[in-house]
């Protein structure tokens, strides 16, 4: 499986930086765009993207084959973004949704968001939602990943991440529709 | 008042925007700090220090010697003068026990000439007066 053989050329000191090199252009994009959707500032993604890197790197030879390599790697980001969260949330002295309600409002003025009402609206209407839904929409929404792929990132079934879309779309429609 | 719809609404975009050159300038980054973790990662007693300790340890010991002989005397002998006078000063120990001990050369060569005139042998046996334990001996 080629899969297989890529985790192979990783694993091997002769070829893993050129291994390492190929899944950092590979993986550089969408796991930023995964991570700068959670953590919504851009300072924050590169550190946290930084450190997925790291992560993957250090902990491939831990890597079974359980799931798909795209899964795992994902898993780590996802992981690495939510303590960030979390972190920061605990530095700052306040909740989490509090934290991130706070990057919200201030994304106007940020220099790396797009001021544009639609899509501010739009974030707007996300940070309403609990955690959970939240990470689900965008995965779903903004990244289009697979709900197959997504249960194996999440480590939550296909049938529970649909529901939990399909109120968060709803709660939106009416967020969104709301002057 | 329009129902907002997002099947319906075209795509909208996160918003989010990237500085320039960013993803360019990542890779270097995340090689930098790779390398900066596998430095940090060494084992906790790297061979080098191992060898500095075991010769750290080498000495100290050497050193201690002179200092172990100050400590211990070197002649741990008695001299034949000390051992004598703790012989005959144990009362528990006779003259029987000592020649038992001899051998038969070491007894010859204790035997020593005294040139006793009769007349001193004669003035000795009237001064003492138990003259049964020299006939029995």
């Amino acid at each position: 499986m080629e899969e297989t053989d890529f985790i192979l050329k990783l694993l091997d000191p002769k070829t893993q930086n050129e291994a390492f090199k190929k899944l950092l252009s590979e993986y550089q994009k969408p796991l930023y765009n995964h991570i700068r959707n959670i953590v919504l500032n851009h300072d924050d993604a590169d550190d946290v993207l930084q450190n997925t890197f790291v992560k993957v790197f250090q902990y491939l030879k831990t890597f079974n084959g359980d799931s798909k390599l795209f899964s795992w790697i994902y898993r780590i980001a996802t992981n690495e973004a939510l303590t960030f969260i979390k972190n920061k949330a605990k530095r700052n002295g306040i909740s989490s949704e509090s934290m991130q309600s706070k990057i919200v409002e201030n994304l106007a003025a940020d220099t790396y968001f797009d001021f544009s009402g639609i899509q501010l609206k739009l974030q707007k209407a996300i940070n309403e939602l609990p955690e959970k839904q939240q990470l689900v929409f965008k995965m779903r929404y903004f990244e289009e990943i697979k709900y197959e792929d997504m249960s194996e990132i999440l480590g939550t079934s296909v049938g529970a991440l649909k529901a939990s879309y399909h109120h968060a779309a709803k709660k939106i429609e009416i967020f969104m529709t709301k002057d | 008042m329009n129902k907002f719809k997002l099947d319906k609404e075209p795509k909208i975009d996160s918003g989010f925007k990237i500085p320039e050159n960013y993803f360019e300038t990542l890779s270097e980054k995340i090689q930098i700090q790779l390398q900066e973790k596998e430095t940090k990662v060494v084992p906790l007693i790297s061979k080098r220090y191992k060898w500095i300790m075991a010769v750290a340890a080498i000495l100290v010991l050497a050193l201690m010697i002179p200092f172990y002989n100050k400590i211990a005397p070197s002649n741990t002998e008695l001299d034949d003068t000390t051992l004598e006078d703790y012989i005959t000063d144990q009362s528990s120990i006779n003259q029987y026990d000592l020649v038992s001990l001899l051998e038969a050369e070491d007894i010859q060569n204790i035997k020593v000439e005294l040139p006793i005139e009769n007349e001193t042998i004669e003035d000795h046996l009237y001064s003492n007066s138990n003259i049964e334990q020299y006939i029995i001996e």
